[in-house]
Formats: structure tokens, sequence, C-alpha cells
């Protein structure tokens, strides 16, 4: 069952907040269309990139993400939550959380569960990495609150945990302000972040 | 904004005192409600079943030996 919430947006273009709603729930057809809209998109991107001769290191690291397999892999679980942010019509954002089986390892908090966030990603239009002028912002940061909000109504108390793309270290380390683990050598030595419920209670202040 | 919150249905549930303990022992380490460990138990369990059904294999690894070992569910 979906539930949808309010939330605004930044229209980078208008330069003002507009309504989107934050969907907790997201129906197979919701994914599938936000992956029929965003691939070609990316696809006519990446071929930019390529025949611009943008270095490949540069290239979106998530490009080879694909949300319907994600979508299909993890329906049937109790344990699996898909949360989109729809705005004009389209899928601004997604995010995979996984709310069972994670436990914190900031010693502090060891042992204790959070909400682990398998896979965010804002549409490719609103990636300041892709294009010179991005759609909206704050697509990434509402994804986070909605994680923290899920740790919270999990009795979390916000604690949520991630593995970041290298592209995306210093946005978690910086914007998030969640505590860098290091790589882990389990899951491609991608970093490990954390944030604690201080850390959760600062980024929603 | 807040993530939405589904319906809820309550339960009576009968527990012995060594599975009373259990739980409240979980409740106390995880620092989470009895409710909420339940709920956890029950996703980790809906996932285990759903994927042994697929024919799929539980296993623990030791994490310095790497030593596995299947876990037996019924």
């Amino acid at each position: 069952m979906s539930v949808t919430s309010l939330v605004h947006l930044k229209d980078r273009g208008a330069g003002r907040f507009v309504e989107a709603n934050l969907i907790d729930g997201l129906t197979r057809e919701d994914v599938e269309k936000a992956d029929a809209d965003w691939k070609p998109f990316l696809d006519e991107q990446i071929k930019r990139m390529e025949s611009t001769g943008i270095p490949k290191h540069k290239w979106p690291q998530h490009r080879h993400w694909n949300w319907r397999e994600k979508y299909d892999a993890t329906e049937e679980y109790l344990a699996y939550r898909m949360f989109g942010i729809e705005c004009q019509s389209q899928m601004q954002g997604l995010m995979l959380a996984l709310t069972a089986g994670k436990n914190s390892q900031i010693a502090s908090q060891r042992g204790r569960p959070l909400v682990y966030v398998h896979f965010l990603a804002a549409a490719p239009w609103n990636l300041a990495s892709i294009v010179a002028e991005p759609r909206f912002s704050l697509v990434g940061s509402i994804l986070v609150a909605a994680a923290i909000h899920l740790s919270i109504e999990e009795e979390f108390q916000g604690r949520i945990g991630l593995h970041s793309l290298p592209q995306s270290d210093d946005w978690y380390r910086k914007t998030c302000g969640m505590t860098d683990l290091g790589p882990d050598q389990t899951v491609e030595n991608l970093r490990y972040f954390e944030m604690t419920p201080e850390q959760a209670s600062e980024f929603l202040r | 904004m807040e993530a939405g919150t589904q319906s809820r249905k309550t339960m009576t549930l009968n527990l012995t005192e060594a599975e009373m303990k259990a739980l409240d022992d979980l409740s106390a380490t995880k620092d989470i409600s009895k409710t909420a460990v339940l709920r956890q138990a029950l996703r980790l369990y809906q996932m285990i079943e759903v994927r042994m059904a697929r024919g799929e294999k539980l296993f623990f690894e030791h994490d310095i030996t790497k030593e596995k070992a299947e876990l037996m569910m019924i």
C-alpha cells in the first residue's frame, strides 16, 4: 500500500519551491515509468559525455542501476521499502531502504538496529554532474530525511547506514554530516557511512 | 515531512517465561520495544522463508576463520 506525503523541491530554473509527493511504497507502474523516463535521458547524456571527451570516471557511477530489477528483487519482502519523489508527473528521485537485520557499527551505537539505505538516486536531469542546469534540488536531502523518519518510526532513533559511491562520498560526509567508517572490503570497497541519532536530529533541524 | 505510517492491527501474544526473557533481553540490547523486536523478527523470518522457498540456503560464516555452517530451518 502506498502512502503519500507533501514535500517541496526547489525548481532551480524558476527559483522557487514547488509541491511534490513523497511516495512510500511505490508500485511496479511507478518504477517502470521512472525507469522509462530516466533511462533514455541518461543514455543520451552518456553519449554526449563520450562524444565530448569527458573521461569515464566523471560519468555517473550509478548509470547501470536498474530500478525495475531492484523492485522485482525486493517487492516480496516486508523488510524492504521503496520511496519516490514525484513532481510535475515525473519521478525526481528513488530510494530503496531495508528495515531489518542491519545494526550500527559506531562504537556508541554498536549492535543497535538501523535503516540501511541500499540505493538512493536523483533523476538524471537533477544531477549537476550530468547536466549544466539541474531542474530540481533537495531531492537527495528529502530522501535522506525520509530514511531518518522511517528509522524513527521503526524505533531506531534516526540511525541510518549506507555504502556510498565515490562520487557521493563528500555529499554524505559534508552535506548530510554522516560518520565515515571507511572502505568496506565486503561491499566493493565502497565507503560505509552512518548517521547517529544526534546527527539525524542535526540533519532534520 | 514524515514517512507515511500504515494502519496497524493489535494481537495478544502468549509466551513462555524463557521466551519472554529472550524478548526482554533483545529489547534491552537493541534499545527498541518488544513490539519492534517482533516486527524485526517477522521481517527477517519472512525474508528467509521466501528465499528458502526459492531453493536458497542460509549460512553463518565465521568472521575470522571464514568457516561456514548452514542454519537448518524446519
